[in-house]
């Protein structure tokens, strides 16, 4: 178990550098595979909600260092309408909320229907990036949404859950190898018959 | 609830807690860390972007080349003459601050630099160069193209610098209209992304009399951006109960920037 808890921290920090070579489509608004995301959701609907929380923590500081920008600068009497942008820490709290959102699904999970989690983890990711356009929204005021924006969050969304069998496939290779079962409803099924 | 995950829960509150009252200058520090230990591997990622780009580029037409090619040789005759003539101004200028005992500093020092990595945030309008505090950038320096008005820098490391793109709703400019006395702040809008970034230029007065085509430029006031920088032209005015609204296309092609200069100076407050 601690040698599995591990490798999916390590997993997460791997994705971190994978996702310096993955680039936006800008033919597609902007879309990006959200593979961070991806991994930590893949990776949090199996394992148990601590070790959930500890990798909801690391994923959102490390992507919350590698995105935040800076104060807006300049001379206040001039620029007297600053724009605001996301406070440092905020991924944290949402990795924490979608994290808790894969376990809701953690009992099917555990019977081997994995299909589900890679369902929702599409929907976890949209519901991740909308989470962030509303704080955005809401520090900087006026709400609007425009069609580039949510289709920039569909396809992005909709791309990154593309390769949550992937994941998952790594997830269970892991697993197997460290003798550590992720799926103890199914294997209890599979050697009582 | 379990009291393993009851405690779990607290620690993971209390842990952001802590992250979400950091100061600027520890989040600074921190994603300096973050930045050095990922050196090693943005250089690659960056070094496959720009082969990837490259290839593309070179997979273009060759006809399409051509006529390029022969527009940028006429363009390339026209901006000497051009910047034959602004020497001459420079100089005379430059004798008109001598003469007049000016002591505000007249070098425009900058640094070329390379696009290397697009849009690497999901929200944020940003690129990043391949010149950095080695090159000596400092934040908030303004950077340019040969079109315009590029951005600022927000992030620099040692040897690469993230920009602001003017397109971000977090990149302010203090701009004029010319021609005019219309004075007001522009910035990018939100919802920007695509191929087709528009600008917004508020605060304008209420009976402002614009027309599109106009030409926005920078003002020089507020300590970041030179003043008589291009910044677009205007395409559309929207007039307010209270001000007016410009929508301006941006000088610079985003989708298409290469090589961008960076003002090593700050400009006067």
């Amino acid at each position: 178990m601690i040698r599995y808890t591990l490798i999916t921290v390590l997993l997460l920090l791997t994705a971190f550098v994978v996702q310096q070579f993955i680039p936006a489509f800008t033919g597609l608004y902007d879309s990006r595979i959200l593979l961070v995301q991806l991994v930590f959701l893949c990776a949090a609907v199996t394992v148990p909600t601590p070790t959930m929380l500890l990798l909801a923590f690391i994923g959102g500081f490390l992507w919350d260092a590698q995105c935040a920008l800076g104060p807006q600068g300049g001379d206040p009497e001039i620029y007297n309408q600053p724009v605001e942008a996301l406070r440092f820490g905020y991924s944290i709290v949402l990795f924490g909320a979608v994290g808790y959102l894969m376990h809701g699904v953690q009992p099917l999970f555990q019977q081997g229907k994995w299909q589900f989690s890679a369902i929702l983890s599409g929907i976890a990711i949209f519901l991740y990036l909308t989470a962030e356009y509303l704080l955005i929204s809401f520090i900087r005021g006026g709400f609007f949404i425009v069609r580039a924006t949510l289709e920039q969050m569909l396809f992005s969304s909709i791309l990154t859950m593309l390769f949550s069998p992937i994941i998952f496939w790594i997830l269970f290779s892991i697993a197997k190898m460290f003798d550590h079962s992720i799926y103890p409803d199914a294997d209890r099924k599979r050697r009582r018959s | 609830m379990k009291p393993l995950n009851l405690i779990a829960l607290l620690l993971f509150l209390g842990g952001a807690t802590w992250a979400l009252t950091r100061s600027e200058g520890v989040v600074r520090e921190v994603q300096r860390t973050y930045y050095s230990a990922m050196r090693p591997f943005l250089k690659t990622g960056s070094t496959l972007e720009t082969k990837a780009r490259a290839f593309m580029d070179e997979t273009r037409h060759s006809k399409e080349l051509e006529v390029e090619v022969d527009a940028m040789k006429g363009e390339v005759g026209r901006l000497r003459v051009i910047e034959s003539r602004f020497r001459e101004l420079e100089k005379e200028n430059s004798d008109f601050r001598h003469a007049l005992n000016f002591k505000k500093a007249t070098n425009f020092d900058v640094v070329a630099a390379q696009v290397i990595r697009r849009q690497p945030t999901t929200w944020w309008q940003t690129v990043e160069i391949d010149a950095g505090e080695k090159q000596g950038i400092g934040t908030q320096l303004a950077v340019l193209s040969n079109e315009g008005l590029v951005g600022k820098i927000d992030r620099p490391d040692r040897e690469r610098s993230t920009v602001i793109l003017l397109t971000d709703e977090k990149c302010q400019v203090s701009a004029r209209v010319e021609g005019t006395q219309e004075v007001g702040i522009i910035s990018g809008q939100r919802g920007n992304q695509g191929r087709d970034p528009q600008l917004r230029l508020k605060f304008l007065s209420k009976d402002a009399s614009l027309r599109p085509g106009q030409r926005v430029f920078t003002t020089g006031r507020g300590g970041i951006f030179q003043a008589n920088i291009l910044l677009g032209t205007i395409e559309a005015i929207e007039k307010g109960a209270l001000d007016s609204e410009a929508i301006v296309r941006p000088s610079v092609n985003f989708a298409d920037l290469g090589t961008v200069f960076v003002v090593l100076t700050s400009a006067a407050p």
